[in-house]
């Protein structure tokens, strides 16, 4: 049986799984715990059971905590059902990143904690990727952060 | 320093509400008391829970809607199938007009087995105690209700939140019906608070983000030195609903520098011993993770 070539484009593979939109937001430091419950909600309802449903929340804050603290304060949120996944996308309109800032192994604990939130993000995701974010108004490129776990 | 702290050995944050719990909570903020009312609602429909609403009686239902449907209208589907139910304690207890607690707990269980055969897992139900003086009800015959209501919890699928308006009730009532209640609510989400457990350990209760984390570091720093005397902690996690990474990392950085203490046990729920296992827990010698099982 032959495998389909999967669809290109300049970025690599496109994924041509459906995809529902779960929830957008807009959210600065104020609304972190607001935008944890509406992910923790969407999560119950797509069915990721805990321990992982924990481990999702806490690393959509993580990344969403870094978009605040070092891109401007606030970012945009997008949640989504991709197949048997939930996936999520953070976007800032910050100076950007790339994923060689996220260190390969567990920082140590004494010294800067810089770079942990996002390592343990990225261990417990499924997929996960850092990309350039579209130009904005002021000229900074931004970043956007996919994370995604398998819902079974 | 809150104006109102209760004694919080009770004390959990909206997310840990389980069937059979029945909760009491307060505000003083016609903003913040929708915190916990969105998250109660919005978390018992994702889990297949009923909801029956019972607002504060002078709010108009548009508003109760919108402030419910902040996202969009996502909760438009639940209400058109009997999901999610606005009500009224008018409502509840008619065709009679006058309270009386054995009225509204035999309505109340009826509803919790109705809400049973049309197929949903359990009933919620959040009632705002505005409804007693728009019932002209005696506070003294609604505290005998808040204190002989086991039975609709014992064992069923039922689970009650009971919201004060620090405004209108007395300090008095107020601090019999938190005695009253077996628990009691975190007022807002993203909440820290810190108690001391009746053996010495240190709680934290409700969400150790990273806006928490000097609040967090400060009351654990605080600990141990309390506790040098006696070479040992015990942190308690279980009421937390959330532990950064930033704050669990505090966590394991101070008891590894603890080199006066023999023990710090940390008492947590599963996803929380994961990610202090991830984070080095077991690098830290003196570190003792012990797992509580969360009741379902």
């Amino acid at each position: 049986m032959l495998t389909p070539e999967p669809a290109m484009s300049e970025e690599g593979p496109v994924d041509t799984r459906t995809a529902i939109c779960l929830l957008q937001r807009r959210f600065t430091a104020r609304l972190l715990p607001q935008l944890r419950l509406l992910v923790e909600e969407c999560a119950v309802r797509e069915g990721l059971a805990e321990p992982r449903r924990g481990e999702f929340v806490l690393a959509v804050d993580e990344i969403a905590g870094n978009a605040v603290e070092h891109a401007g304060g606030s970012g945009r949120l997008v949640l989504r059902r991709v197949g048997d996944e939930l996936e999520c996308r953070i976007s800032d309109s910050g100076p950007g990143f790339s994923e060689t800032v996220i260190p390969e192994l567990l920082p140590g604990l004494d010294g800067a904690h810089n770079g942990r939130g996002l390592w343990l993000a990225r261990l417990v995701a499924d997929r996960f990727a850092v990309r350039a974010g579209a130009d904005g108004a002021s000229g900074a490129r931004g970043a956007e952060v996919t994370l995604a776990v398998r819902v079974r | 320093m809150p104006s109102w702290e209760v004694p919080g050995d009770h004390l959990i944050p909206v997310q840990h509400m389980r069937p059979g719990d029945h909760a009491f909570v307060s505000y003083d903020d016609d903003e913040v008391r929708w915190e916990v009312v969105t998250a109660f609602v919005r978390l018992g429909l994702a889990q297949g829970e009923k909801v029956i609403l019972f607002p504060d009686p002078w709010l108009p239902e548009s508003e109760v809607l919108a402030r419910l449907d902040f996202t969009g209208r996502s909760t438009v589907t639940a209400r058109e199938r009997g999901q999610l139910v606005l009500s009224s304690m008018r409502g509840l207890i008619r065709p009679d007009v006058r309270f009386t607690p054995e009225r509204q707990l035999g309505r109340l269980s009826a509803e919790t087995a109705r809400a049973a055969d049309e197929g949903f897992t359990g009933l919620r139900s959040f009632i705002d105690m505005r409804w007693v003086p728009d019932l002209h009800a005696d506070v003294r015959v609604m505290m005998h209700r808040e204190t002989h209501a086991d039975a609709l919890f014992e064992g069923r699928p039922y689970s009650e939140i009971c919201a004060y308006d620090r405004r209108w009730f007395d300090r008095e009532v107020l601090y019999a019906m938190d005695r009253a209640h077996p628990r009691s609510l975190v007022e807002r989400l993203g909440t820290l608070r810190t108690v001391r457990g009746a053996d010495g350990s240190l709680c934290f209760v409700g969400e150790a983000d990273a806006g928490a984390r000097a609040d967090f570091t400060v009351a654990l720093e605080l600990a141990l030195s309390g506790s040098a005397g006696a070479r040992r902690l015990t942190v308690d996690l279980t009421r937390l609903h959330f532990l950064s990474v930033g704050c669990a990392a505090t966590l394991l950085a101070l008891a590894e520098r603890a080199a006066g203490h023999d023990a710090v046990e940390v008492r947590c729920h599963h996803p929380q011993a994961r990610t202090l296992q991830r984070l080095g827990a077991d690098s830290v010698s003196r570190l003792f993770v012990t797992e509580v099982v969360r009741p379902c």
